[in-house]
């Protein structure tokens, strides 16, 4: 009976980033890999981030972040701690330098994937993770 | 390794004359100055004047942004100054939005009001050097109408003022942040383009191709949608506001995205001079050879900044900006070795220039006008991806035109095919890029480069000065224009807003409120995020 | 326990919600005894269906459903239905985002699911999802189902009010949608109205819908056919209000008629319900047996046909089959 599980990933941009191409080629890949993918687009808060995985009971929560303000995935940290939702892994992808992919790990990202990331190292990190 | 062109031509290891004995170069090339312009648009190129060598700026809060301009003064950028706008702005909302005030300065400079504006210009001149403001085609009336204000402010005549402040109205269609309906941005669009024309300012339009090959779209793509968004464009603005071709000769700007695939790059731009001068003669009947010239400015692709071993980008920049150069344009501007991590550094930027530089100054590029016409390669390719081009262009006419197709989601569709088409090359190999896939070390190895810090410190006092200075505004007064403005904007699509758009400016009407205050006439809600109402009684 | 999550249910709490929900699509164990005990919690909310094929903007509708409704002070359940790739299992669920603007309304609660079409499963876990938002105490709940399969049209029959979007242009293609979807649909939409063909298309629906109606001599509810321009909000306060009448036809229909409807759709779900159970554990029994896999390698060796295998297979792990007088 279980093995009808599916992994259940939610894919954003967040803030008023408009580049939503690379959050589409992930979901794209990661449907290709069995995954359900809960697609939001552009315009997310943080906030409504949170509220959308509540709803939605998801796994992992994949940021696409394309030269975003990173203070918006702190907040975004912040406020699943605040409302206890730190058994769900948030990764981000995208371009975020390394310093601050090195701030946003301390604060609780658990990876970050960097540009031209393969699409196996990005699923079989999600695997993995649901695994544990 | 794939030998293909990135829209699927397979190259050939070896082209000889048999390969264009068919080109009859009075009829299909030309002399640089000479129709059908494939060679350029003037005989002596960059002998008469070296491409404006420029660097983005926008960073902070408008002061901040005003320090780095004059800093890029400094280090060589005296032609011209581009200056890109934050999210917020972009959209717009205001630096005082609930939801725009975390990313106000963040990326970009604040562009909600003239007395921004007014702060960006600081000690900085009107005239004598072009002036670029970039940031999705929702705002462009508005920053049309600061520099009408400012002009007016600093008793300097329009026509002196040269260079771009609006866009076309398909950003959004290509990824960038733009949250107005597509019809309202095509009716606005005509409204500041008219404006333009009429007045006859030396202010261009951007219709770029740069948006949708940065999200994906291959070189033949990219020279069709150039023409369809041309083509429906200045159609609309013939056929509907009744203006003359002729007289929009001025008014189209193209920015192209130069890749790493040297001689493809190279044969675009040079296709794209020959395509627009046919569209201009056979469709719109041009009488003069201006008609027939497109400006071309250049753009050294972002997309192929890597986030590995940055320093590599410098070659990649280098090579882009060259090819720039020899393909013949107007304007460079240089995505920076950075572009994968940050917005650019102090030292990425001066990277940037010296590369322009050195290019401009060391080459010896300048000394001939298109110096490899005549090359039975690039004259091939050249050939190649306009018959190419022009197949899809009739896919696109058969949607119906640029605009249907892309209500359709055709456009859109075709480019995110192309951009998944690309990513599976790099993932398998075939598309090999340094650092990426081959020649890959470990993280910790990797280069040290210094990075721009995002300062997002300045948001909140952004935001708070925005607050407090819209209390202080002549409210009567802009009421009324606001008033004045909404009336106009219920009228019929026709009737040009830019008169009250511009009044409304001058009476410091933010962003937000111009274009929330039409959005509610056109029957939309105000904020685009429909969190705020609108403050004013209309 | 149960009575715990129950209770919490029953209060509304969102994330003990959406877990029940998650394990019930997951078919982790447990579930079941919840569901009977929020089944007496059920039946207040009304539920409308919105079908129709992709493309033709049903979340579009159904966001502004949302919008409309949320004026008028009621409470609103969302699922979206989306279909899983029959290739890799996988599915993008991307109806929300036309409908994020209310995510942080505590009012609204959207879950998006996939059809996880394998054992029939996309009725059961579906129905059971509307269960329990309808034991959040929801006023209304909005199924929105991608209309080209057999299985989208059931849960129309889930639906108190089934609603069809279509586009113009589909004129052609009419013939070719799915009869049943005439036979389901109470109300009718034509999305994307400012597009040429629009009255095209209403004249050719109401053909279909008059061909229909004829056939099955149906009578009393005469399904309306609306023009809509969702994206503007044009034409949705008309559409509550057909489904308002609707509701209350529903309601004045006669005793035994309201009887006898319900007692069919009782049927109908208690019947789905076996069958995908049934169908489910009894295939897992027989596909993981070790005689499964020797006839598979008959089949291979050619020692034995398929259709053979089948039999002995059944007769052989299922006793009842052998008794060809069953019903």
């Amino acid at each position: 009976m279980s093995n009808r599980r599916r992994i259940k990933v939610l894919i954003s941009v967040i803030g008023l980033d408009g580049h939503s191409t690379g959050a589409e080629i992930v979901s794209r890949f990661l449907m290709d890999a069995g995954m359900e993918v809960v697609y939001l687009g552009i315009y997310q808060t943080p906030e409504m981030i949170v509220s959308a995985a509540i709803q939605e009971t998801v796994d992992v929560i994949g940021i696409s972040s394309h030269a975003s303000n990173y203070e918006q995935i702190g907040l975004l940290i912040d406020l699943m701690k605040k409302d206890n939702l730190n058994d769900i892994p948030v990764i981000c992808g995208g371009t975020i330098p390394k310093q601050y992919a090195e701030v946003l790990i301390k604060k609780g990202v658990s990876k970050i994937f960097p540009p031209q990331s393969t699409s196996e190292s990005i699923i079989n990190y999600i695997v993995s993770s649901v695994k544990r | 390794m794939k030998r293909e062109t990135d829209y699927g031509y397979e190259i050939k290891p070896v082209y000889t004359p048999k390969d264009i004995e068919n080109l009859d170069y009075a009829k299909d090339v030309g002399d640089p100055g000479s129709y059908p312009f494939v060679r350029g648009y003037h005989l002596n190129g960059y002998r008469n004047r070296v491409w404006t060598r420029r660097m983005t700026a926008g960073l902070g809060s408008s002061r901040r942004t005003n320090e780095l301009l004059k800093q890029y003064r400094e280090m060589g950028q005296t032609q011209g100054i581009l200056v890109i706008c934050d999210r917020p702005s972009a959209m717009p909302i205001d630096s005082d939005h609930p939801v725009g005030r975390r990313e106000a300065g963040v990326l970009g400079w604040p562009a909600s009001s003239l007395l921004e504006f007014e702060e960006l210009m600081d000690g900085i001149p009107l005239t004598g050097q072009s002036i670029t403001l970039l940031g999705s085609s929702a705002m462009s009336s508005i920053r049309l109408a600061y520099i009408v204000a400012l002009a007016e402010k600093r008793g300097i005549d329009l026509k002196e003022v040269h260079g771009s402040v609006t866009e076309y109205p398909f950003c959004h269609t290509f990824g960038q942040t733009d949250n107005l309906p597509l019809d309202l941005n095509i009716k606005l669009w005509l409204d500041s383009s008219e404006y333009i024309v009429r007045n006859k300012m030396h202010m261009r339009s951007g219709i770029l191709s740069q948006h949708l090959q940065e999200s994906g779209g291959n070189n033949a793509q990219a020279l069709a949608i150039e023409m369809a968004m041309l083509k429906e464009l200045l159609g609309l603005l013939v056929n509907e506001r009744g203006l003359d071709f002729d007289d929009l000769a001025l008014l189209p700007y193209e920015l192209v995205s130069i890749g790493s695939r040297f001689f493809e790059e190279i044969a675009k731009v040079r296709a794209l001079r020959r395509m627009y001068a046919k569209m201009a003669k056979e469709t719109f009947k041009a009488k003069s050879d201006k008609a027939c010239q497109l400006l071309i400015a250049v753009h050294t692709s972002g997309r192929t900044m890597t986030y590995q071993q940055p320093l590599n980008n410098i070659a990649r920049c280098a090579i882009q900006t060259l090819a720039g150069a020899i393909a013949g344009c107007t304007a460079i501007d240089n995505a920076c070795l950075d572009n994968a991590h940050a917005e650019p550094s102090v030292f990425a930027a001066r990277m940037s220039l010296n590369t322009q530089h050195i290019v401009s100054d060391e080459t010896g590029v300048t000394d001939v006008t298109d110096p490899l016409a005549g090359s039975y390669f690039v004259e091939y390719l050249t050939n190649n991806v306009e018959a190419e081009a022009y197949k899809i262009l009739q896919q696109i006419e058969d949607q119906g035109g640029m605009i249907a197709a892309v209500k359709k989601g055709y456009v859109q569709n075709m480019v995110k095919e192309s951009a998944r088409q690309k990513q599976k090359e790099i993932e398998s190999g075939e598309r090999l890029i340094v650092g990426v896939n081959e020649l890959t070390i470990p993280p910790e190895e990797d280069d040290d480069i210094p990075i721009q810090a995002v300062e997002a410190s300045d948001s909140e006092e952004i935001a708070k000065r925005m607050e407090t200075w819209k209390k202080t505004r002549n409210l009567p007064l802009l009421k009324e224009k606001m008033a004045q403005l909404y009336a106009d904007a219920k009228k019929d699509d026709t009737h040009t807003l830019m008169p009250s758009i511009i009044e409304a400016v001058k009476a410091y009407g933010t962003g937000g409120e111009i274009m929330g205050v039409i959005r509610k006439a056109s029957g939309f809600h105000y904020d685009p995020l429909e969190i705020i109402d609108c403050p004013f009684d209309l | 326990m149960v009575n715990s999550v129950v209770k919490k249910i029953v209060n509304g709490d969102v994330r003990v919600a959406a877990k029940l929900i998650r394990d019930i699509d997951d078919g982790t164990p447990g579930t079941r005894e919840i569901l009977k005990a929020l089944y007496g919690h059920t039946g207040n909310a009304y539920i409308i269906g919105i079908t129709g094929a992709p493309g033709v903007g049903k979340s579009t509708v159904a966001d502004q459903m949302v919008h409309a409704l949320r004026k008028n002070g009621k409470t609103v359940g969302v699922l979206a239905v989306d279909p899983t790739s029959p290739l890799s299992g996988g599915a993008i669920l991307g109806d929300r985002i036309r409908m994020q603007r209310h995510s942080l309304d505590e009012g609204v609660f959207i879950r998006s699911l996939a059809t996880r079409g394998q054992f029939g499963g996309l009725t059961q876990s579906t129905r059971s999802a509307i269960d329990v938002v309808d034991a959040m105490g929801k006023d209304y709940i909005i199924v929105e189902t991608v209309g080209v399969g057999q299985d989208e049209i059931d849960i129309a029959k889930s639906a108190h009010t089934t609603v069809i979007v279509v586009v113009p242009g589909m004129g052609d293609n009419i013939q070719a949608i799915k009869a049943g979807i005439f036979e389901v649909g109470d109300i009718f939409v034509i999305n994307k109205s400012d597009r040429p063909d629009a009255e095209k298309t209403l004249n050719d629906l109401k053909a279909m819908i008059d061909i229909t109606r004829k056939k099955f001599k149906k009578e009393g509810w005469e399904p309306p056919i609306l023009m809509a321009e969702a994206v503007s909000n044009k034409g949705i306060v008309e559409l509550l209000n057909e489904i308002e009448k609707h509701r209350k036809n529903r309601k004045a229909l006669s005793r035994e008629s309201i009887i006898r409807h319900k007692k069919a759709i009782a049927r109908f779900e208690l019947i789905d319900m076996i069958k995908s159970r049934l169908v489910e554990e009894a295939l897992n029994h027989i596909i993981n047996s070790l005689e499964f896999k020797k006839y598979l390698d008959c089949i291979m060796d050619g020692t034995k046909d398929p259709y053979s295998a089948c039999d002995e297979l059944l007769s052989a792990k299922l006793n009842f089959l052998e008794d060809e007088n069953t019903e």
